[in-house]
């Protein structure tokens, strides 16, 4: 188990201004976790995660790792990184080059103070951690002739081999090419799910967050501003800013009629008139503005007066005009015309519709989120 | 080295205490340890001659009373303001001259076809491994009044005269830019090298032809690099002591560095407060001149546009004029390589020199060879220039190592450690051998006249390279890498010896090379500080010069050229793996 609390780093730049850093990170996570620091570059995810191994001295709060303190900041306590006893994979993945594979491997295991291993149980060790990374028969290759995924694999034996309690990545897919970045994805989650061990993730990729997180957190500016499962994260984010860092949405502003508690249902009128059915996340209060973000694929597109134009329950029609179609393969974006505004729409490829098409747009309550504009939804 | 052991030896009573205090603070413990040293090492040349300036000078050499006489008597004498201008018009033609051998041939040999390009990297190697001593030498048999140069031009015209007074300030002129001209070579063609083609192919592509895209391209955007490098070349020169000591003071050209030289060695008693308020005005110029330098040779970073695409410039097509091109390189060749080497073969098999006659090959001998290689003085010179230099250079990477690994990772204490290592940049040898000197003259430490003042001198003036080396070296050591180790498990100590050590090797390897060839040819130092039994090569040449043993002297030179350039070879391909820059000198 994974304690952070009140974690703060700041960095200052040549006229003391804050220039990046973490404020007040405070989070708990359970055995096994897949955590996951989701922002954009310079955000102070990385910043949050090097405070955690010990590389950076944070400038307040406490981490705390299965009961035992690593650093405190009112305690005076700071465990040197070294002892920490913690697996990392760096992004560069820091492979030593005058190494072996094996030898890169053996190295935590022959650096080790509080065990002692004789050189039966690393040889063995070693060999369980490459096997486990599918690296079997690597031990005698030199570390410099490795391609860019076998050095993510050893960075990660070397990581694991001393079975840790917590398992530190520092966005180890982002060197990689686009189609071994899905592979190693996919290996990763699976060797996380076999070891069992807390993972702390850090990416600016929300796809990768998404896939592989069981739980997210969404920094921004230097403050966690969301902490959910993935699903919640994508379909009930909390500001504006989440809305659109995670997956692509269309931000329409409007204004709510009645004051609304968070979960409500509540309808809000949009700039250009039209009243939609959303979900509020937060409080809302009356007459505030809003930001209603609807994603894309939870449109449902129909051709006007093809289909019954009543709506349901908990849905509001909205009628426009298709601007442009094109086909993506997996989906069918449409950009349609609404009062003064365009909509992002992305349909079955099946579906037919042309430039100057008039279609009606049907959209689910639950999945059509009212934040507040400012953006000062707290967590 | 004194504070080292003073430091390191622990009551063994405290002695775990201490080792179990050190493991959790071991980067302090290091910072704090080097750190004396370093300032046991730099400060203390500093402070004692500013103090020897300001006293009476008395004949014991302790301290007197606090006076201003000095430099009141520097002032009013004619002797200073001559000597600087004689060193300002000495350096700054010699860094001309240089720039013109070097830098066309920089030219020419990275950025065109020209052929024989090989001998212009043959020239550089062997003259890095030549004492500037027995260069100065060969420049003076083919110079002097008997010298080929002078008796082709009394064949030619009939005369009794001299075309050229090589004891004059156009000689020394020429042979300080002739002996600095590899050195522009060299570094100005890493600059070249690294430069960013695009720049020049852009400029062709938008339709500049070839002498365009040279004058207002490549020439501009080497401008700071050329600038930077003039000015290396003149604080070289303006704290130089061989050229001026052999060539200009038999013609009576004093610069400021031989007249420091005159005040301890030809005056009686020596005159150390005379040299130390000299010796404090040459730090001041050089000082400034130096703030210069790093001010330019930043802004000529700017244009090191690396691109890390491996392109290399495509070399100018000179279509028929590469062979005058080539011809530069020959010219080149001949001049800083072959004629000096040419008349010291003939000097060396002649029982003293003659001109270039017939009637001199009767009088062909291996005497003098005989007598270097028979005598055993010769023996114990190799052993202590040998051991000097090897030990100086091992000390210097040592202290380096932790130096630019604390300074390139930011760790306390690291930035001042590094203005520390660096300091001693400002010291010209004769500077900083009047100072050592002082020092152990003062203190109670019966070192003065052994091997070991001028290891300590050698480290000092050392320090600054050893500092480029490692320091670039950890610059490019993916900081990740140690991370990775820190998160592993290890210590510092650990780190330091597994991780940063290993990778660290091709760059303390080529600056150990750099500094052993710097120590085993520098004469200004030893010349000042070495006594009867610490002789070293250099000074055994100066010696033998100066007592006219001028043929002995040549066999002697060329034995240990070859040698040296043996060792500069190894330097040489080490250093273009490693890729780390060199300060000059």
């Amino acid at each position: 188990m994974l304690v952070v609390d009140g974690l703060t780093k700041l960095y200052a730049n040549a006229t003391d201004a804050i220039a990046g850093g973490i404020r007040d990170a405070t989070f708990t996570l359970e055995a096994g976790t897949f955590f996951t620091l989701l922002g954009p570059s310079g955000c102070g995810k990385t910043t949050t995660l090097r405070c955690i191994a010990g590389l950076e001295l944070p400038d307040a709060g406490v981490v705390r790792l299965c009961e035992r303190v690593l650093f405190d900041k009112a305690g005076g306590i700071a465990v040197p990184m070294n002892r920490r006893d913690i697996g990392m994979v760096f992004q560069s993945y820091a492979i030593w080059p005058h190494m072996t594979v094996f030898e890169n491997v053996a190295f935590p295991l022959q650096v080790s103070k509080d065990v002692r291993y004789d050189t039966a149980d690393v040889g063995a060790r070693v060999q369980k951690a490459l096997d486990t990374v599918d690296l079997g028969g690597y031990g005698n290759r030199p570390a410099t002739r490795l391609s860019g995924g076998e050095q993510q694999r050893v960075a990660l034996a070397r990581a694991i081999v001393r079975e840790p309690q917590l398992l530190l990545l520092d966005e180890p897919l982002s060197n990689l090419d686009a189609h071994l970045r899905e592979e190693m994805r996919i290996e990763l989650k699976r060797l996380q799910r076999q070891t069992g061990i807390t993972t702390v993730y850090v990416t600016h990729d929300q796809s990768e967050a998404l896939s592989m997180s069981d739980r997210i957190a969404v920094i921004e500016k230097g403050r966690i501003v969301q902490m959910d499962t993935p699903e919640a994260i994508y379909y009930r984010p909390r500001t504006a800013f989440v809305a659109g860092f995670v997956g692509v949405t269309n931000m329409v502003a409007g204004t709510a009629d009645s004051p609304a508690r968070a979960g409500a249902t509540v309808a809000v009128r949009l700039s250009s008139g039209e009243r939609v059915l959303c979900q509020a996340v937060d409080d809302l209060p009356a007459g505030g503005g809003i930001s209603v973000s609807i994603r894309p694929e939870n449109v449902r597109l129909e051709r006007r007066g093809a289909g019954s134009d009543a709506a349901g329950g908990g849905q509001s029609l909205l009628h426009g005009r298709v601007d442009q179609a094109s086909f993506q393969g997996q989906s069918r974006r449409y950009d349609v015309q609404v009062g003064g505004w365009r909509l992002m729409v992305l349909a079955d490829p099946m579906t037919r519709f042309a430039p100057g098409d008039e279609v009606t747009l049907r959209l689910d309550a639950a999945n059509t989120i009212a934040l507040p504009t400012n953006g000062a939804a707290g967590t | 080295m004194t504070t080292n052991n003073d430091n390191k030896a622990g009551a063994p009573g405290w002695l775990s205490a201490f080792r179990a205090h050190a493991a959790e603070h071991s980067t302090r413990w290091i910072a704090a340890v080097i750190g004396l040293v370093l300032a046991a090492l730099v400060l203390p040349p500093v402070w004692y001659l500013v103090q020897g300036s300001l006293v009476e000078t008395t004949v014991t050499g302790a301290a007197g009373d606090f006076t201003f006489a000095h430099y009141r008597k520097l002032a009013e004498g004619e002797r200073l303001a001559a000597s600087l201008v004689n060193s300002v018009i000495f350096a700054l033609g010699s860094a001309v001259v240089a720039l013109l051998f070097g830098g066309v041939l920089a030219w020419v040999v990275e950025r065109t076809n020209a052929p024989f390009k090989i001998l212009a990297y043959l020239t550089t190697i062997i003259s890095l491994g030549t004492p500037y001593v027995l260069y100065v030498t060969a420049w003076l048999f083919l110079l002097g009044k008997v010298g080929p140069v002078n008796d082709i031009y009394r064949a030619i015209t009939g005369s009794n005269g001299v075309l050229i007074n090589v004891h004059s300030m156009s000689g020394m002129v020429l042979i300080e830019g002739m002996l600095w001209s590899p050195l522009v070579f060299l570094l100005l063609s890493a600059t070249l090298r690294t430069s960013n083609p695009e720049f020049e192919e852009a400029a062709r592509m938008s339709g500049a032809s070839v002498w365009d895209t040279i004058r207002r391209i490549t020439v501009r955007l080497a401008l700071p690099a050329v600038m930077a490098l003039v000015l290396l070349v003149f604080i070289r020169a303006f704290e130089g002591f061989e050229v001026p000591a052999l060539v200009g003071l038999p013609g009576r050209v004093n610069v400021v560095t031989t007249d420091i030289f005159l005040a301890l060695k030809d005056t009686v008693p020596p005159d150390a407060g005379r040299a130390s308020a000299f010796s404090v005005v040459l730090l001041g110029v050089v000082a400034v001149l130096l703030a210069f330098y790093n001010r330019i040779s930043r802004s000529a970073e700017r244009f090191h546009t690396v691109t890390g695409k491996g392109f290399r410039a495509r070399p100018f097509d000179l279509g028929r004029g590469r062979w005058i091109a080539g011809g530069v390189i020959v010219v080149n060749f001949l001049f800083v390589l072959v004629l000096p080497n040419m008349v010291l073969l003939w000097a060396s098999i002649l029982p003293f020199f003659q001109a270039f006659r017939w009637k001199a090959v009767a009088t062909f001998t291996l005497e003098n060879y005989r007598a270097v290689l028979n005598s055993p003085f010769y023996l114990e010179l190799v052993w202590n220039t040998l051991l000097l230099a090897a030990a100086s250079a091992t000390v210097v990477m040592v202290l380096t190592l932790f130096v630019g690994w604390l300074a390139a990772r930011r760790k306390p204490g690291g930035w001042a450690l590094d203005q520390l290592a660096t300091m001693p940049l400002i010291f010209p040898g004769i500077v900083l051998g009047t100072a050592v000197m002082q020092i152990y003259l003062a203190l109670p430490i019966p070192i003065y006249g052994t091997l070991w003042i001028i290891l300590i001198a050698y480290v000092i003036r050392y320090l600054p390279y050893g500092m480029r080396y490692s320091y670039s070296g950890m610059l490019q050591i993916h900081r990740e890498l140690e991370e990775a180790a820190g998160m592993s498990g290890a210590g510092n100590l650990v780190i330091l010896r597994r991780i940063v050590l290993p990778l660290l090797a091709p760059a303390v390897a080529s600056g150990w090379l750099f500094i052993f060839l710097l120590a085993s040819r520098v004469l200004s130092l030893p010349i000042l500080l070495a006594g009867p039994n610490s002789q070293t090569i250099a000074v055994a040449m100066y010696d033998m010069w100066t007592n006219g043993q001028g043929t002995e002297l040549a066999a002697m030179g060329l034995l240990w050229t070859a040698i040296m350039t043996a060792i500069a070879s190894a330097f040489y391909f080490l250093s273009r793996r490693s890729g780390a820059g060199v300060y000059g000198n």
